[in-house]
């Protein structure tokens, strides 16, 4: 009864989540992932400088030359160094950074884990 | 004048610190029950002369005196009086001044509040936090000392940064140090605790209401200052996941993770170890977040005093902090027992923690992991927003199902017999998910799920809150107000995120933009003279075609002269179901002018329901008055 029910959850969950490709880029979203390199912790799509808006038309000229995102991202990064983007890509440097919140994660479930297990066995003697 | 009244009763608090410490301890190995009433006395005096010293500083403000270095920087005669009053803790030297207040007073109110627990046990605990005043004190007199003096005396000062000229973040620092500095008190008992051996069930009698007074004010003070961001800095968002507001969230995961598992020990005498390693550890993440925030090694828009002379300090005070605390966390250390089972309340408020502790760790992660590596590597990294969303929206999928199913179930174990509510409850979720979903618009698999989750934790409580009204059965009430205002935010958030309408673009006085169905129409710009800024407003006129409404939105770019800053303020239309948001600003060397609009769904019902977790907080401090 209750492995129906969580079948049905799902397939339902999967029907429903097909329509939703988006390709469409949106500007905005590429904006707020990029820092604005002069200010105090602003992203491009907040900031009003000078050096915002320039970067706003690098962007923008670079979607109408038909470049994709992880393009304009990995151009900035050449430019401007890595400081630039807000989402650090996954390398060597960065492994950890991705890595061990998961970790930590796996860890304090095995420490919950061997808790009750453990609870179970007190129990038992 | 007012410099030599302030440093004499500064140093009065301090003399009255070294007073107590040392009548303490005399007073700890008598074998008498009561504790000294001359501690008391010290006590009622270092609080009268701390708060002194405080409206000191305030009256300096107030009558701008601009002898105190302090006023000078920060202050101005042209101010609004209510920002002069504010001004006093927006600025660094102030506002260690009420963090020793704040300090002084909770272990004033602490003395004087636990009569009924062990002498010992109070006492060490008025020693800890003596020292934690000494050490903020010394840091105080050394290197922050508001009430430094200048000469010649200037004629006027230099002026409040303009961001700061707002009512919420004029009341935003004081709840935030209630929060923050409040987490000494049960520091202290922690340690206290240790000590004198005082532990288990008791102690988490003497700790909880103080443990709640923090996370209310904690709560209180992040929505606070959330609001003020949005309207102020003029983006449109409400969290950022910026360095400052990062720091502020890290002992808010740990205080909420130690309110959870107080009950635990009230109620099952275990889990004492954990509970203690909490408690030390909200303050020492308050200590770290000030510090990190206070020393400039974070670059965030919320950093208005930084200086690396304060890092140092507040570093090696706080290493010692967490060495002398772990010394004693083991050399007191004694091994429990535990017995959980699977199916009991308690092991579900264990799963609270796991993920507290997650979330906890992930923020500290992304916080230090670009230091490290800049240091380790010279490699400079951003860790912003797509990296915390990433990581931790997934799991609050399972965290959001959690939190409905645990209250549930009974204290040591329960019966599996109420599972196929849940099973309709989440089925009635999925329908209006795939309501939404068909009605209003698509969105990911991801967006489903936390859909799902919020709308089951949702209805959970809105079920839990009709049993309440029909057993009047008050006690569960303050959980059940903050889960589903916890429900509430995380949907209005996600509903917020899929369905805003945001666009950016250039127009020139006279042209019309049209998005989706609304009409920007750039009419008019003026100019305006007010008491401290200049104000250039542009008139905006705004047509919906959908239900034929024209609304005027008026943005401004404010001039400050003193000093000399431009600020954007955001024309906001608020409605239930949406927030019209309107920012201009100029575009150098031309006539355009830089325009962000957005259309943002639910806005006001976000905020009611984080302000609705804070409300289960004060609604549960009420309901412990009455039961007394």
């Amino acid at each position: 009864m209750k492995i129906k029910f969580f079948l049905f959850i799902i397939c339902v969950l999967i029907t429903t989540s097909i329509h939703t490709s988006e390709n469409q880029i949106k500007l905005l979203e590429v904006y707020k992932n990029l820092r604005c390199l002069v200010c105090q912790g602003q992203s491009i799509a907040d900031s009003n400088s000078d050096f915002a808006a320039t970067i706003k038309l690098v962007v923008q000229d670079q979607l109408n030359e038909g470049k994709t995102e992880a393009e304009i991202y990995n151009f900035l990064i050449s430019k401007y160094g890595e400081w630039i983007v807000y989402q650090p890509s996954l390398n060597k440097n960065n492994f950890l950074l991705w890595f061990l919140p998961y970790l930590i994660f796996a860890v304090g479930g095995l420490v919950l884990f061997f808790i009750i297990q453990k609870s179970r066995h007190n129990k038992d003697n | 004048m007012l410099s030599s009244i302030g440093n004499i009763l500064v140093i009065l608090v301090l003399t009255l610190s070294f007073l107590i410490i040392y009548n303490a301890s005399l007073d700890i190995k008598f074998s008498s029950q009561s504790i000294k009433k001359n501690i008391y006395k010290l006590s009622l005096f270092q609080t009268t002369f701390t708060v002194l010293s405080f409206f000191t500083l305030i009256i300096g403000f107030v009558i701008s005196d601009f002898s105190l270095i302090n006023v000078y920087e920060n202050s101005h005669t042209a101010k609004p009086f209510f920002y002069k009053v504010a001004g006093t803790w927006g600025n660094h030297e102030g506002s260690l001044l009420l963090w020793v207040n704040i300090l002084v007073i909770f272990s004033y109110l602490f003395l004087v509040f636990n009569h009924i627990h062990d002498k010992k046990f109070r006492l060490y605990t008025l020693i800890v936090q003596n020292i934690l005043i000494l050490g903020f004190l010394f840091f105080l007199l050394l290197n922050s000392n508001p009430f430094n003096s200048i000469y010649p005396i200037p004629l006027e000062g230099l002026g409040l940064n303009p961001i700061l000229q707002d009512p919420a973040l004029a009341i935003h620092p004081p709840l935030l140090y209630v929060g923050f500095v409040g987490c000494s008190i049960f520091f202290s008992a922690a340690m206290a605790s240790l000590l004198s051996g005082y532990g288990g069930k008791i102690f988490a009698q003497s700790i909880k209401t103080w443990v709640k007074i923090s996370w209310c004010f904690q709560t209180l003070g992040i929505i606070v200052g959330s609001i003020w961001a949005y309207y102020e800095l003029g983006w449109g968002g409400f969290w950022f996941w910026d360095p400052v507001e990062n720091a502020s969230l890290l002992p808010w995961f740990a205080i909420t993770a130690l309110m959870h598992s107080l009950i635990v020990l009230e109620k099952r005498n275990t889990l004492y170890s954990w509970v203690i390693i909490l408690c030390l550890l909200t303050f020492i993440l308050s200590v770290t977040g000030t510090f990190l925030v206070r020393s400039g090694i974070l670059n965030s828009v919320h950093t208005f005093a930084s200086d690396p002379s304060r890092g140092i300090y507040i570093l090696l005070f706080l290493s010692l902090m967490i060495f002398s605390s772990l010394i004693i966390f083991f050399t007191k250390y004694k091994k429990e027992t535990y017995n959980f089972n699977l199916k009991s309340r308690e092991t579900f408020i264990l799963v609270n923690n796991w993920f507290m502790a997650f979330f906890l760790l992930t923020v500290l992660i992304g916080m230090l992991y670009p230091i490290f590596l800049d240091v380790l590597t010279n490699v400079k990294i951003s860790v912003g927003p797509p990296f915390f969303n990433i990581v931790i929206i997934p799991l609050v999928v399972p965290f959001l199902f959690f939190m409905a199913i645990g209250p549930k179930f009974g204290w040591v174990k329960s019966r599996n017999k109420f599972f196929y509510k849940f099973f309709f409850l989440i089925l009635g979720a999925v329908i209006i998910n795939i309501l939404i979903f068909y009605f209003f618009g698509k969105y990911s698999f991801l967006s489903n799920l936390i859909f799902i989750a919020a709308i089951f934790l949702i209805l959970q409580s809105c079920i839990d809150v009709k049993k309440i009204i029909n057993n009047k059965n008050k006690f569960e009430l303050p959980r059940v107000i903050s889960h589903l205002g916890f429900g509430l935010l995380v949907f209005f958030i996600g509903v917020n995120y899929q369905f805003s309408l945001e666009e950016d673009f250039n127009l020139k006085v006279g042209e019309i933009k049209k998005i989706n169905n609304y009409e920007v129409n750039f009419q008019d710009i003026k100019i305006k003279d007010n008491k401290n800024y200049k104000a250039v407003i542009g008139i905006f006129k705004l047509t919906n075609f959908k239900n034929n409404l024209v609304q005027y939105l008026e943005p401004e770019i404010r001039i400050y002269s003193n000093p000399e800053t431009l600020t954007y303020e955001a024309a906001i239309k608020t409605k239930i179901t949406s927030d019209l948001y309107l920012t201009m600003s100029n575009v150098s060397r031309s006539d355009y002018y830089n325009i962000k609009f957005q259309n943002k769904p639910f806005m006001i019902c976000i905020w009611i329901s984080a302000l609705m977790i804070s409300l289960g907080g004060f609604v549960q401090l009420t309901l412990k008055k009455n039961e007394d």
